[in-house]
């Protein structure tokens, strides 16, 4: 057993230095201090040995300090209710029930299991009970640490803190055992059948009943906590067998981790939703020629993904905005609140069409449906050929993404004038044009860094770090937006002037760079 | 009509994958790229239709002594695992092609003949490519690259994974199809280069060398090309 042990570590070691190695190798600059093959240098290789190492110890830690630093701050700022201790065992009790249900690190299926299993030959019971016991080590070894402190922080007593991490290991076991013996007696794991979603809304509701109940001052006796605690480390001593007797853990590795666990990487998911994405329906055509027959007829075949899911939320935003409207008018303070927020906080409109811009689903569509493969014949990377379907495309994506635009536009300027109006009347135009213009400028900058960039492999992945890095600060730039208090006038002015250069410059670069840069990336 | 490759070269990170390669390729023929697994034929596919930057060298098309450049019109690239739009139907895509080459293809057939010559079934034209089957897709992508009639045509490996009559199919096809212009055909089979192609090319140590059939029957011939290719691991 616990040479199984050691050994499978070794691999799981391995096998993630080897991920950290990969990983370093993807970004500018540092790769090239790496050698050009590192797999094979013993110092770089113990190097990510230690990184490694360091990371179990974090995943070890890390995550549960952050839920013992969240726990304690909701137990003692958000619930004034009861005694914090109270509240802080409440909720712990029920949080630790949900990751009981959820967290069933035994039977989840991953590549290290496969390659432990089936690639190696490691004996199965041999190996999931030893790394299970290694996991609820683990995690008694946190909850121990983190339970102490911050448990008498929030007023328990030692004994009672002691609790915890036998309670969380109990309830890990009664989870895993539940699981064998269901089993036993259906043939499958519990996961594959419809307990498989129950179990999210069974969840759920408890991560309601962990906050919503104390919010409302309603919170479990501290004397009940600690009862439910001990039945659990009760049972769980009970258990405990059940786990180390069971012996059919081959089978049910067999059921979990056939082929598609090495096939279904996040790439391949994508790629079959993207297949999946396209209309069967055997009414579309198009009279069009060439480029715009290609364009009209992909169009029609995605309308899942483009026109209707920008309809629905055009919807949701009419619906939103209704009941904004409705609000301001029933309740009287409410006018104030939203004309403030109207004249001083546009910028939040930012994050707003960030959030209902299709453009990212609709570059990922035309990469892995269309692009991927017309991009291996020569004629579709010929200069004017680009061009023309790019422009084709960004008329197609600002008029898909137009729509909700006008709504949230409409909506604005509804809430501005039943709010009370404002004196600078451009801000009326500000408050319509702004969205239709960032609208426009979302739609023209997804479409041009994925004409600049084409940052997927034949493989469709993504392989430019330079795509990665450009999505995450359009994301930041709006989140940070989101905090500036600027007055709406200005903002508007200046984001509908930054809109229309943008679009320029834009324009501009991809005429001169996309017939070079519009190729499937090695 | 000539294809010409000069000095053209192309490394991975220190790894010289093509190296200054020469040669020169007639129309008409059909040639047999022959290589061991990862020798670098699809690198040189993939730099010849400008899918990779090559490190040097140049390459062109030669008439009656006067050269031009190779356009992409002149190239097609049929890869081994075929790669069609999966959201059109195979009448679409044929449709497409026809409309966009146009100008080459001057005055078009009936889409269904297209069909007919390439055996795809009535009932499967118009089906949606995500449903054509690896034999059928491939079948697709040769259909649409012969239509535009390039003068050079890229063939990676494009046989190994089809059923036999597809296979016999197919190369019944590229034996029809090869009068004026250059087929490469580059496969790891020694049977298959030999059975249908009229020069057999070997890239070994980054470089192509013609194999000289001479006066050999086609056993000695296997033996020495099977002992040119074995240098290169050695070497």
């Amino acid at each position: 057993m616990v040479n199984t042990f050691k050994k499978s570590f070794a691999l799981k070691n391995t096998y993630r230095a080897n991920t950290i190695l990969y990983a370093i190798k993807q970004i500018p600059l540092i790769k090239k201090l790496l050698p050009d093959n590192p797999y094979k240098v013993k110092g770089v290789k113990t190097f990510a040995n230690i990184i490694a190492i360091i990371w179990e110890c974090g995943d070890a830690f890390f995550g549960k300090l952050l839920y013992f630093i969240m726990l304690s701050l909701s137990a003692v700022n958000l619930f004034k209710t009861g005694s914090s201790s109270g509240v802080f065992l409440h909720m712990l009790v029920l949080l630790t029930l949900v990751g009981g249900l959820l967290n069933t690190d035994m039977f989840e299926p991953s590549r290290d299991k496969y390659y432990a299993i089936f690639s190696l030959k490691f004996d199965a019971k041999k190996y999931a009970v030893s790394n299970y016991f290694y996991e609820l080590a683990k995690f008694a070894a946190a909850f121990t640490l983190f339970g102490i402190i911050f448990g008498m922080l929030s007023g328990l007593k030692l004994w009672q803190c002691l609790l915890i991490p036998l309670f969380v290991t109990g309830v890990k076991i009664c989870a895993a055992a539940f699981t064998l013996i269901y089993y036993e007696s259906a043939g499958k794991a519990p996961a594959q059948t419809v307990f498989g979603k129950l179990r999210w809304l069974i969840a759920l509701l408890l991560v309601a009943a962990a906050y919503g109940l104390p919010a409302l001052g309603l919170v479990i006796p501290q004397y009940i906590s600690i009862a439910v605690m001990a039945v659990f480390i009760v049972l769980g001593a009970v258990f405990a067998r059940k786990i180390i007797k069971f012996n059919n853990y081959r089978e049910i590795y067999c059921d979990i981790l056939n082929e598609s666990v090495i096939d279904k990487n996040a790439v391949n998911i994508i790629k079959e939703q993207s297949y999946k994405s396209i209309s069967t329906d055997g009414t579309i055509e198009s009279s069009k020629k060439g480029f715009e027959y290609l364009n009209e007829l992909f169009i029609r075949r995605h309308k899942k993904i483009l026109w209707s899911a920008s309809k629905k939320t055009a919807l949701i935003c009419a619906a939103v905005f209704a009941a904004l409207i409705i609000a301001v008018i029933v309740v009287p303070e409410g006018k104030e609140i939203a004309n403030k927020f109207l004249v001083s906080s546009l910028p939040w409109l930012l994050i707003i069409m960030y959030a209902i811009n299709r453009g990212t689903g609709f570059t990922r569509a035309l990469f892995i449906n269309c692009d991927h493969s017309l991009l291996t014949y020569s004629f579709y990377k010929t200069p004017g050929h680009i061009l023309k379907l790019f422009k084709i495309r960004l008329k197609e994506i600002i008029k898909i993404n137009l729509l909700p635009a006008a709504v949230v536009g409409a909506g604005l300027e509804i809430l501005l004038i039943l709010s009370g109006g404002t004196d600078d009347f451009v801000n009326y135009a500000v408050v319509v044009i702004a969205p239709v213009a960032l609208s426009i400028f979302f739609s023209v900058h997804y479409l041009t860094i994925y004409y600049l960039l084409q940052p997927y492999n034949a493989g469709t992945e993504i392989k430019s770090g330079m795509y990665q890095v450009i999505m995450y600060i359009t994301y930041m730039v709006c989140y940070i937006m989101m905090q500036i208090k600027i007055p709406t006038l200005y903002f508007g002015l200046a984001a509908i002037a930054f809109c229309i250069l943008y679009c320029i410059i834009a324009g501009v670069l991809v005429y001169k760079f996309a017939p070079r840069t519009f190729r499937i990336r090695a | 009509m000539n294809f010409v490759i000069k000095n053209l070269s192309k490394s991975f990170d220190k790894k010289e994958v093509l190296r200054n390669i020469d040669f020169t390729f007639e129309s008409g023929k059909i040639y047999g790229l022959l290589g061991r697994n990862g020798a670098g034929k699809t690198t040189l596919f993939n730099c010849l239709n400008r899918d990779l930057k090559s490190d040097g060298g140049s390459f062109y098309l030669e008439t009656d002594g006067v050269k031009r450049e190779v356009l992409a019109d002149d190239i097609g690239y049929v890869l081994s695992t075929p790669t069609v739009p999966e959201f059109l139907t195979g009448r679409e895509l044929l449709k497409f092609f026809v409309d966009i080459h146009g100008d080459r293809i001057g005055q078009p057939k009936p889409l269904d003949e297209y069909f007919d010559d390439m055996k795809i079934a009535a009932e499967d034209r118009d089906r949606l490519l995500k449903d054509y089957s690896h034999g059928m897709k491939n079948k697709m992508q040769m259909l649409v690259n012969i239509i535009s009639r390039p003068n050079i045509l890229l063939l990676d490996e494009p046989l190994t994974s089809l059923d036999v009559v597809v296979a016999e199919e197919m190369k019944q096809l590229l034996r029809t199809i090869k009068d004026n212009r250059i087929t490469i055909f580059s496969t790891h089979l020694l049977d298959l280069a030999l059975d249908l192609c009229d020069e057999i090319v070997l890239l070994s140590h980054g470089e192509l060398e013609l194999v000289d059939k001479a006066d050999l029957d086609s056993g000695e011939f296997k033996e020495k090309i099977i002992e040119a290719l074995k240098e290169e691991y050695d070497g």
